[in-house]
This record gives structure tokens, C-alpha cells and sequence, in this order.
């Protein structure tokens, strides 16, 4: 996940390495520091901060040491890095039941979000379909691909896949 | 000393190879101190040989003017290649996938006789790459293959050496020129028999397409990297191939709107060994269009590396030959 923090540290030498420190610390990836002299609060300055980490675990401890090395943080933002689902399908497809089984698919394994279009059906009974979704979980990526494939062997569907990430 | 060569299989691909080696002969020389010869060269009815070398040049005009490449004969290649003494043999010989053709034979005789081989004939490496691999090393020989994935493009040696010491993850690569051609014509808006249709009249498609557009091709060059790059021991029957005469217009124009483009990826991991249509987005580097081929190479310490080049042609795949050539003839020099 990718962090972006506004921090205010005391204007006393030590104070910005207090506040970089933890991040390595957690195993993060500092991409960025932004250091804003002119705002000033209670004797302290402004840090806005970037920085990449594992999960969601690791930010709660690293705010935990922010707050006892006396760390301000008024601002956080985070994102949660996502993976795409992208697909096209070719052939005799039901919508219906490829709605299923995407429901399925976001039921077991989350989904930040899903987009689905359809063109129109042709003489010969067959249509396209164009998935786009984000899975959370890398792992799960390949279980949502396994259900989608599955689903269009069983029915001669032709799967035109993403390149993925 | 020099190093004397066998060309088996005297069409396009091994008269290109005789006109570079004629073309850079002096650079050769210049760089190794020695010349690389041509002592032999067979097609599928006759056969030429002398100990004392042969004009490239004249090879190809006897070939153009008589059809020809020799007066002698031929029968059997393998056992004409038994009777000649040579340091490395050329196989560029026809593909058959089925069987490996005769080009398997040439192949396996050199290696266990202990003569080196540079082929780009997919069909012996796509059915019996780990046998042929450990032939070669039985024998302290070295087979090299760099012209058999993507032409001009030189993507074996690019992971096997340059890449030396980092991890790949993956390749993914556009490995067929005809394909390409036809899904970036797709873009166009021509539907898949018109594009086709072009594809053979321009001579990027055979009379039989079926080897191309059905994925077989692409499906041979997984096997090679598979086997070259992450030591898979694996043949044709292992990839999962699925081929692009399913891709309708109506399928590229959907993509289209939402910034993507098909196009037929083979893709080779630890985990997969596919060949299948794939959205590429717009401006990724394997979105290339028209017969270019393109490689992508996942490493843990470079990031990703992209790779592009010509996929076949007369002197294209010639250069791929050369090149093999002379890395072999730099690691005689550094073993003596």
C-alpha cells in the first residue's frame, strides 16, 4: 500500500530522522519527503511524506511510534494497491450467468470494482463481453482467473485476457 | 586453423547466412585471426563438398540458376554429414513440428559425432530440446539457437548472457510476425479473413496459415525459451495454446474503445506456459503493430526489459546465425 502522510515534528535537530526512521524500521520504501518550513504550528513544521508498506498492520505500529517519539500526524491518506481482472469473452455468453459468476467471484474474493459491457448479439448467436475489475490480492487474482476459466471451457467461450500487472 | 562449416538446408535462410559470412569475412579474420569456412552445404536432393572450402556466392548462384546447390546427390543428409569432416554445422533445414523432420537427425548426428550446431529450426528444439541439450554436453559441444526465437530479435542471448545473474520472472512476447501483421490490420477495421487474405498475398502467410494463426509457431518458441532461460524441461504438448481465428471485429472495436489492442502473447514462467490472444493497452511496449516481433523480460533487479526486432527474413535470421557464430568462435579463442 501506498502512504501519503502530513506530519508535524518539532523544529529541534533529530527531529525529521525520528520521523523517517520508524518508516524503514516497518519495511516501508520512503518515495518521498516534502519538508514545509513556512508552516508552522506549535513550534513545530510541517513534513509531508510518502512512503510504500506491506499491509495495513505495519501502518497501525508505525503510527503507534509516531505517538510515543512525540510525532504529530494530521493528515493520512492511504491506497491499497489493486489487480486488474481484465477480461474479454468471445462466444455464446449468457450474461446472467456470467454475472453470477462474477458475483461469486467478489463474494469469495473481494473486488474493488467491476465494470462489464456487452455488444450486441450476433446472427450467429455469438457476443462480446469486456470485464474490468480489481481484485485486492494477487493470490485471489489467479483464483478469480481459474473461475473465469472454467466458466467459458465449459461453455467454448473464447477468454481474451489482460496482460495483467 | 579455421572453422569449417555444413550448411543443411540450402533455401532462403541458408543462402542468407552464406551471403553475411561472404560480407563480413574480413571482419572475421580481423577479429579471430582465423577464417570460418564453408566446407559443405546439402539441400533436399544434392549435396557439395571440399575439404579446402567453398565460395559462398558461388553456392547461391548454382542454387538460383540450377535449383541446385551441388552435383552430388543426396539421399540422406544425416549420412552425408557422417562421411564430411567439419567444426559446425548450420541446420536450417524445413520444420516439421510432428517429427522433428530430418532436421532432428542432422542435429542429433552432429552433436554425438562432437561437432557444434547452430539452428534455427524450431521443430527438433520445440519436440526434444532437453535431449539435444544434453547431447551437446555429453559431447563438450555447444549448441546455440538464437535465430529459431524471433528472428533478428535477439532475445536468447539477451537473457542468457546480458541478464546473466538476475532472476526472471517471466517473458511475455509477441513471437509471430504473420499474426501480428493480421490483428494490427484487425486495428484497422478489416475483419480476420481479409487480413489474412493480405497477410498471404504480401507472403507473411503460407497457401496453409494454420501453423501460424492457430498458435503453433508461437507455441515452438515458449518451448525453446522455456527450456533455454529457466531450464523448464518441457515440449509442445506442454503450452497451452490457443490461436487468434476466434477474434472477431466487433471483439478488437470493443477493445479498441477502452484503449486496448489484441494481440497474440506467449507467455513462459515457472507457473505458465501459454499462448493466447491478450489486451495489450495502447503504448505498452508490446502493443507493436505489423509483422515486428517484441519481448518483455520480468527480471527482480532490472525491472522490466523490452526487446524488439525484426522476426524473420533472408539476412535478418542470417544475423542471428552470425551472431551465434561468432560467440563460438570467441569461446574457442578463450578456451584454447
Amino acid at each position: 500500500m501506498r502512504v501519503n502522510a502530513d506530519l508535524y515534528v518539532k523544529d529541534v535537530p533529530g527531529q525529521l530522522v525520528a520521523a523517517l526512521e520508524p518508516v524503514s524500521v516497518m519495511e516501508g520504501n520512503i518515495v518521498g519527503v516534502v519538508h514545509h518550513r513556512d508552516q508552522v504550528m506549535n513550534d513545530r513544521i510541517g513534513v509531508n511524506i510518502t512512503f510504500e508498506l506491506l499491509d495495513s498492520e505495519r501502518l497501525d505500529k508505525l503510527l503507534g511510534i509516531w505517538k510515543d517519539r512525540d510525532v504529530r500526524v494530521s493528515r493520512i491518506a492511504s491506497v491499497v494497491e489493486t489487480y486488474p481482472l481484465d477480461y474479454l469473452l468471445i462466444g455464446e455468453i449468457s450474461p446472467s450467468r456470467l454475472e453470477e459468476i462474477l458475483d461469486e467471484v467478489k463474494d469469495m474474493l473481494g473486488m474493488e470494482a467491476l465494470d462489464i459491457r456487452y455488444s450486441s448479439v450476433m446472427e450467429s448467436g455469438s457476443r462480446t463481453a469486456l470485464i474490468n475489475a480489481k481484485l485486492t490480492n494477487r493470490e485471489n487474482l489467479r483464483k478469480a482467473e481459474d473461475m473465469i476459466a472454467s466458466m467459458v471451457q465449459e461453455k467454448g467461450i473464447v477468454a481474451v485476457r489482460g496482460l495483467g500487472k | 586453423m579455421s572453422v569449417d562449416i555444413a550448411i543443411a538446408g540450402f533455401g532462403t535462410v541458408g543462402q542468407g547466412f552464406a551471403e553475411v559470412l561472404a560480407l563480413r569475412q574480413d571482419m572475421i579474420r580481423e577479429a579471430f585471426g582465423t577464417e570460418a569456412r564453408i566446407v559443405a552445404a546439402f539441400d533436399s536432393g544434392s549435396a557439395v563438398y571440399d575439404e579446402e572450402g567453398l565460395d559462398p556466392l558461388a553456392l547461391i548462384t548454382a542454387k538460383t540458376e540450377t535449383g541446385k546447390v551441388g552435383d552430388e546427390p543426396l539421399v540422406d543428409g544425416a549420412a552425408f554429414l557422417e562421411s564430411i569432416d567439419y567444426d559446425v554445422l548450420v541446420e536450417v533445414s524445413p520444420t516439421d513440428i510432428v517429427t522433428g523432420g530430418a532436421g532432428l537427425h542432422h542435429i542429433k548426428g552432429a552433436l554425438a559425432a562432437g561437432r557444434h550446431v547452430i539452428t534455427v529450426n524450431k521443430g527438433p528444439l520445440a519436440l526434444a530440446f532437453a535431449e539435444l541439450d544434453s547431447l551437446a554436453k555429453e559431447n563438450g559441444v555447444q549448441m546455440r539457437y538464437e535465430g529459431s526465437v524471433g528472428g533478428a530479435m535477439p532475445i536468447v542471448n539477451l537473457c542468457r548472457e546480458s541478464l546473466m545473474g538476475q532472476e526472471i520472472g517471466s517473458v511475455m512476447g509477441i513471437l509471430n510476425g504473420t499474426c501480428n501483421f493480421i490483428l494490427s490490420r484487425m486495428d484497422d477495421g478489416l475483419p480476420f479473413e481479409q487480413a489474412l487474405k493480405e497477410a498471404q498475398e504480401l507472403g507473411y502467410a503460407e497457401a496453409d496459415p494454420g501453423y501460424d494463426i492457430d498458435g503453433v509457431d508461437t507455441a515452438c518458441k515458449v518451448v525453446i525459451l522455456a527450456n533455454s532461460v529457466f531450464g523448464i524441461e518441457c515440449s509442445y504438448e506442454d503450452v497451452d495454446v490457443t490461436g487468434i481465428t476466434a477474434i472477431s471485429e466487433e471483439a478488437v472495436a470493443m477493445a479498441a474503445e477502452q484503449n486496448y489492442c489484441i494481440r497474440l502473447i506467449g507467455e513462459i514462467s515457472p507457473e505458465r506456459l501459454e499462448v493466447s490472444p491478450r489486451l495489450v493497452t495502447k503504448g505498452h511496449p508490446l502493443s507493436v503493430t505489423g509483422t515486428l516481433n517484441v519481448a518483455q523480460v520480468n527480471t527482480d533487479l532490472a525491472g522490466p526489459i523490452s526487446i524488439s526486432g525484426r522476426g524473420a527474413g533472408r539476412s535478418e535470421t542470417a544475423s542471428a546465425i552470425l551472431s551465434d557464430l561468432l560467440a563460438m568462435m570467441r569461446s574457442f579463442v578463450n578456451t584454447k
